[in-house]
């Protein structure tokens, strides 16, 4: 199987929905796919393709938007694959991979705890990380990081 | 529990485990946050103290997405040099991991042994990067020295001797009775929900499967290597020690190999023509313009490797400058941890430090 | 000098060397006349345990007096510093290192517990997250007095190379009080052994 093949196979499953494929060194490639399909899309890869280990759920804040990205490994083809989506800034929901791979659980938490992404449909949407109820999100840009003095400071005027 | 700091929540009917709640974050250290604040040669600083029982094997880790994410092609030796140094540190690490396994058994003896051989890789390694547990010896583009010389005769003289421990080893563990009435049988999980709880490494070869990125995605050199992936049909956990423990003499047929190859084919071990910003030190003068120059094509790059602990991954992001936009790691020991889950229930109480014992936790690279 | 020296009677009592912080009192009673400690060890098991109530209550008395027990107190405390079995990160390994067999601390006293309560050092080896702060404060007020704190390495004397990060505290001093610094990242088990001799030193120097 090679990159144009997925992507055409895909395309005429979900058509409009596959935004397009990028080539990245040591995968199949960088698919860019519509968040409206997600839940479809892992399933689809999962059965007919058979991508069955999700290795890696991450998030990236690009100020105006939010990516979500998968790395996906088939046994049978022994290939990675990259899944990217973008979501907006205000309202960054994605549908959850949990139901078709239990190994996202860990990685969706963490992307939630420190990106924000929310994920609709994970069993159990906390921070794993930080401490509940840590207000922030600290891997955004917008969140800088302060000097430790700064934080001498504040503990000192408590 | 000794292997760091992490929670474990149980949920016990009687003595028999119904539910557990793993919970980390206690040594969250923002690495991630901190590496887009850092240069490329800066974040191999932390790479050591994200795990720091495989320590090169991050660097190694790290270094190769950023290589791919900058456009770099570092020369051969240093490829070797670094499967050398990856392969030594997977002997190390499953050591420790002896040490710590066979302690929370109850044995002391075995521990004593353990570390015993692992200060002596630790020799080796100080001989060529300076440190015992943090070492800063990669850098995009090669790595930062030659071996020393008769470096190749001290570490064949090392591999010879661990090759007899091993044996020791076994005899230690393998013949007591304690040793299997505690261990056999226990924490078993199957391929197809290993596969599906996404466990990789030692936990997911110890249930017959023969994943190993080596093999199956050889990066660096490893497709020049004669090795085989250590596997057992148990999925229990004296299958993750046998697979450790075959890992190890494995290990030493790689170092073997390597030794060999950097015996016959002395050369560079930094890239040239690097800018100046990437900290090479023979940058070549004269052409400054190049030198200068700072605005690196962007790209994305991606990194998956067999580290001791199971696959580990990173994705650097580049868009153009000196640091990097997005670094994220993928750690197998958070997701071995997260399975518990699936392969503690139904065990007792006091199956608890077995099991996850042999799941080998290294909470820097869980919590990062 | 010429001629061999006079010969002097050997005191019972060994000069002394630990300077007590009553000042005169010396250290090394044990063996003195009154004193039932040498007594002990020559008693059978049987008749162990109301002699040693006994010297306890002796010892007691003299403590009410503030002369005898904290010498001695101060000289077998210092000399079994026992350190809370807590890895936190990286030093943690160089910790475990240090009680190999290679450099084997425990020829030094220092034996690992796995309870606060029966500690009485609390080494932090490693970088310590806002999330653990309050975890180590207990564990710290859990142990009995008297206690000390080691900052083992970078991280737990100033917060090292994550000093920046939002999630770390930078020095554990800002939890508890701590008596002795380590520097290095992390320290080698030498270091480590040379802070903790460090560490009887000043407990020796400070008497208490």
């Amino acid at each position: 199987m090679d990159a144009k093949q997925l992507s055409d196979g895909l395309a005429t499953r979900f058509p409009g929905k596959i935004l397009g494929v990028d080539p990245l060194d040591g995968t199949l490639g960088r698919i860019r796919f519509d968040p409206a399909v997600a839940t479809d899309l892992f399933r689809s890869l999962r059965d007919d393709y058979q991508f069955t280990h999700l290795t890696l759920v991450g998030a990236t804040d690009w100020i105006d938007h939010r990516e979500v990205f998968y790395v996906l490994w088939s046994d049978t083809d022994r290939l990675y694959l990259v899944l990217s989506a973008n979501l907006p800034t205000d309202a960054p929901v994605i549908a959850s991979s949990v139901p078709i791979w239990p190994s996202a659980n860990a990685h969706e938490r963490e992307a939630w705890d420190l990106v924000g992404v929310k994920f609709e449909g994970h069993p159990d949407l906390r921070r794993i990380f930080m401490p509940e109820g840590y207000a922030y999100h600290p891997l955004l840009r917008s969140f800088k990081i302060h000097e430790p003095e700064d934080l001498e400071v504040k503990v000192r005027s408590d | 529990m000794t292997h760091g700091l992490w929670n474990l929540r149980v949920r016990i009917e009687g003595e028999i485990i119904k539910d557990v709640e793993p919970e980390m974050g206690y040594l969250h250290r923002g690495i991630e946050k901190i590496s887009e604040d850092r240069h490329y040669n800066e974040i191999i600083t932390l790479m050591d103290r994200t795990c720091y029982v495989a320590g090169l094997a991050w660097e190694h880790l790290f270094i190769v997405a950023a290589e791919q994410a900058l456009h770099v092609t570092p020369p051969e030796r240093a490829e070797y040099i670094r499967v050398l140094s990856a392969e030594l540190q997977r002997i190390a690490s499953h050591l420790m991991w002896y040490s710590a396994f066979v302690q929370d058994l109850g044995l002391m003896t075995p521990f004593l042994y353990g570390m015993r051989d692992r200060d002596l890789i630790l020799d080796l390694f100080q001989s060529y990067t300076g440190g015992r547990l943090t070492y800063e010896y990669m850098r995009v583009g090669g790595v930062r020295s030659d071996l020393p010389l008769g470096f190749t005769q001290r570490c064949r003289q090392v591999v010879d001797w661990l090759m007899d421990r091993f044996v020791e080893y076994d005899q230690l563990c393998l013949s007591s009775t304690i040793f299997h009435e505690r261990c056999d049988g226990l924490g078993v999980l199957l391929e197809p929900e290993a596969v599906a709880y996404g466990v990789t490494g030692p936990m997911l070869r110890s249930a017959g499967s023969h994943r190993d990125l080596r093999k199956d995605r050889p990066y660096s050199v490893y497709d020049k290597l004669q090795f085989q992936v250590a596997t057992a049909s148990t999925a229990d956990v004296t299958g993750r020690y046998l697979v450790r423990m075959e890992e190890m003499r494995q290990s030493v047929r790689i170092v073997r190999q390597c030794l060999d190859w950097l015996d016959d084919h002395p050369g560079p071990v930094m890239a040239e023509h690097l800018p100046r910003w990437l900290g090479a030190p023979y940058a070549p003068m004269g052409n400054e313009s190049y030198l200068l120059k700072r605005n690196y094509p962007t790209g994305v790059g991606l990194s998956m490797m067999e580290e001791p602990h199971g696959e580990a991954g990173a994705y650097v992001v580049n868009d153009g400058g000196e640091h990097p936009y997005r670094v994220k790691f993928r750690s197998p020991v958070l997701i071995n941890i997260w399975a518990a889950k699936r392969y503690l229930p139904g065990y007792r109480v006091a199956d608890i430090p077995p099991i996850m014992g042999s799941v080998d936790v290294c909470v820097g690279e869980c919590d990062r | 000098m010429s001629g061999q020296a006079p010969e002097v009677p050997r005191p019972a009592v060994r000069p002394q060397t630990d300077a007590s912080p009553a000042g005169d009192l010396p250290l090394a009673v044990i063996g003195q006349p009154g004193v039932p400690f040498v007594e002990i060890e020559t008693l059978r098991a049987r008749e162990f345990i109301p002699a040693a109530k006994e010297a306890l209550s002796s010892l007691l008395k003299e403590q009410a007096q503030g002369k005898l027990i904290r010498p001695v107190f101060n000289w077998a405390g210092r000399n079994s510093l026992f350190p809370l079995h807590w890895g936190l990160a990286c030093c943690a390994i160089e910790f475990a290192a240090a009680f190999g067999a290679r450099w084997d601390a425990e020829r030094f006293g220092v034996v690992p517990r796995s309870s606060p309560r029966q500690c009485d050092l609390l080494i932090v080896n490693g970088t310590v997250t806002w999330k653990v702060a309050h975890k180590l404060i207990a564990l710290y007020e859990q142990m009995p007095e008297p206690k000390w704190a080691i900052a083992m390495g970078n991280c737990a004397t100033g917060g090292g190379p994550f000093r920046t990060a939002y999630s770390v505290v930078p020095g554990v001093d800002k939890l508890i009080p701590v008596d002795v610094y380590i520097a290095g990242c992390p320290p080698r088990p030498e270091n480590m052994l040379d802070g903790i001799l460090r560490l009887e030193q000043l407990i020796k120097e400070r008497g208490e």
